[in-house]
């Protein structure tokens, strides 16, 4: 029961995995398009999006490590898959 | 008008005489972009609100969905300011929405970059060729 309160129900997990990885693209994409903007105040709004967008993946990936197929995180990304 | 403009893009594009209001009209297209962004944010994240039950997964979300909610309004009355974006003006938008996509259009027909761009060859050896990599 304990364990059941820790961790986060299946399809939890999953809504959290789709948040992440949009919020991931989000962050990527509002850093990377601050380099080609010209409007200052456009920029800043993007540079505002991507100081909360650090934070909600902090707290996300929080949430997320409650996984029930959480796991330990290699320090490189996964071995290649060969033939 | 519409010759000139498809012209102008079909003339030359790196002499900057040809690049008036090519700011203004970037600008636009990443503000579209960061709007649609933040839109879809708010959806998707009141769409994972309605699928969870854990306390602690709901408060985030929450949370989060109200941050979003706000950069919206934000980006939206930015967007309103500059008049890059006409909600109370279709008209205007139509405009908008029709010159921006024969602008994109033809700015698709370019060809901006070289038909090779692997990397291959750059380096002599890659760092995790002992685990395969080289092979992926």
């Amino acid at each position: 029961m304990i364990n059941q309160q820790q961790m986060l129900a299946a399809h939890e997990s999953l809504e959290i995995h789709e948040v992440l990885n949009f919020k991931t693209l989000c962050l990527a994409k509002s850093k990377l398009m601050q380099g080609l903007v010209f409007d200052q105040e456009l920029k800043d709004l993007m540079q505002k999006d991507v100081q909360q967008s650090i934070q909600a993946i902090a707290d996300l990936q929080a949430v997320y490590a409650k996984a029930p197929f959480q796991a330990p995180v290699p320090e490189f990304r996964p071995t290649p898959i060969l033939k | 008008m519409t010759l000139d403009r498809v012209d102008s893009i079909k003339m030359d594009y790196v002499d900057p005489a040809n690049s008036l209001n090519m700011p203004e009209m970037a600008d636009m297209t990443f503000a579209m972009d960061f709007l649609i962004r933040v839109k879809e944010g708010v959806r998707n994240t009141a769409t994972a609100l309605t699928e969870t039950v854990s306390p602690d997964a709901r408060a985030l979300l929450r949370t989060q969905l109200h941050q979003s909610i706000a950069l919206h309004q934000e980006i939206t009355d930015l967007m309103v300011r500059k008049k890059w974006f006409h909600p109370y003006d279709l008209r205007e938008q139509y405009q908008l929405d029709q010159l921006s996509a024969e602008n994109t259009v033809e700015i698709g027909k370019l060809k901006l970059f070289p038909d090779d761009t692997r990397r291959k060859s750059m380096f002599d050896r890659t760092p995790d060729e002992h685990i395969g990599g080289n092979m992926a």
